[in-house]
């Protein structure tokens, strides 16, 4: 859910970085924690295991100082992405202004790409989000691995929507921030 | 998008934007205030389910008001789900206790979250009365705002904030 507080003068919106487990998605926050112009990012916090596997959520807020009087800022949130954690996600999904659904690229992961993409979509008409409109944007990742599947491929069957795509390599930064300013223009165009 | 609900499931709508006014803000932080002065408590804050921070009392809190309204909303997410696993419909207050501060949590009309820190200086018993009183309160505002949202949300939103607001991305999120 969007906040805007006109009495503050500030807005904030909420984005969900989703995907399987290792797919990358804490790694795009830490990309862009420390890449960003130290200014407009806030902590980077983080609930996370002693094996630092995700346990509840990462949280970035990230402030894009005063735009025609008003504070915008964008709070990246990530999931959990281990199966067992499913309820864990539908609760960090709640109020999420836009997705980032962080596609790991290999081979091997597809099936569980294909699974994960479809509790994404079972969770948002349960909340009553229509994903036809819903902002959502995929990022393919770890294209720099040996064994991943052709972009071609992944888009034919992950992205049925056909909704803007990136590919990604997060651990060396590449495709991050491209996918951060499609998720963030497209929540601020549903606003 | 034109209405505040964007349809689906009853029970789990979800708001797609509140816009809180000047008058609703003045609103809604007199009864914090005069929540957090009745008991005593060091600070208080409103918050969205989803972690947004609409409104806070107390200095002490200010200054992490935004991770604090996301780990809270968080603890209350988290409980709704064991609610669930256990048939129970919802744990509507939570209580935190510690040793010099204490948080307790209350729901507020499905949506939001009254959340009272306060000492050992206050009794518990007191939060939870004049607390319930104010999200009663809190709650006819707060519909009372929702119903506001669309109308002066388009005041806010014109194209000129809009594109402004893309180059500022395109300028600040980059490597």
């Amino acid at each position: 859910m969007a906040l805007i507080n006109i009495a503050s003068h500030e807005i904030h919106c909420k984005i969900v970085y989703y995907g399987i487990g290792y797919c990358g998605k804490t790694t795009n926050l830490q990309y862009v924690h420390k890449s960003i112009t130290p200014n407009a990012r806030g902590d980077m916090l983080s609930i996370a295991t002693e094996t630092e596997r995700t346990l509840f959520f990462d949280f970035l807020p990230l402030d894009l100082g005063t735009v025609h009087g008003f504070r915008t800022r964008f709070h990246l949130y990530t999931v959990p992405g281990q199966i067992l954690y499913e309820r864990t996600r539908l609760a960090v999904l709640n109020g999420a202004d836009g997705i980032v659904f962080v596609v790991d690229s290999q081979a091997e992961k597809f099936e569980e790409n294909v699974q994960s993409i479809a509790e994404l979509d079972m969770h948002m008409r349960r909340i009553g989000k229509d994903m036809n409109t819903f902002p959502i944007i995929l990022q393919w990742n770890k294209r720099d691995m040996p064994n991943v599947l052709p972009v071609p491929v992944l888009e034919r069957y992950l992205n049925r929507r056909r909704v803007p795509s990136f590919e990604a390599v997060a651990s060396a930064g590449k495709g991050v921030f491209a996918t951060l300013r499609a998720i963030s223009k497209s929540v601020i165009a549903q606003l | 998008m034109p209405g505040l609900y964007t349809g689906g499931a009853v029970s789990m709508e979800q708001l797609t934007n509140l816009v809180i006014s000047d008058r609703d803000l003045t609103i809604i932080s007199s009864v914090l205030m005069r929540l957090m002065n009745d008991t005593n408590a060091t600070s208080i804050m409103l918050i969205d389910k989803s972690g947004q921070v609409v409104a806070v009392q107390g200095s002490s809190t200010r200054r992490n008001a935004t991770t604090l309204g996301a780990l809270l909303a968080g603890v209350f997410s988290s409980s709704r789900e064991v609610a669930k696993l256990l048939d129970e419909k919802d744990f509507r207050n939570i209580f935190q206790q510690g040793l010099q501060q204490n948080i307790y949590t209350s729901m507020v009309e499905e949506q939001w979250l009254l959340v009272i820190i306060f000492d050992r200086s206050t009794h518990i018993g007191l939060v939870k009365v004049l607390s319930k009183k104010a999200s009663d309160e809190l709650g006819r505002i707060l519909e009372r705002v929702r119903n506001d949202t669309t109308r002066a949300k388009s005041s806010v939103l014109n194209l000129q904030f809009r594109s402004s607001v893309e180059d500022t991305i395109d300028l600040l999120f980059r490597d």
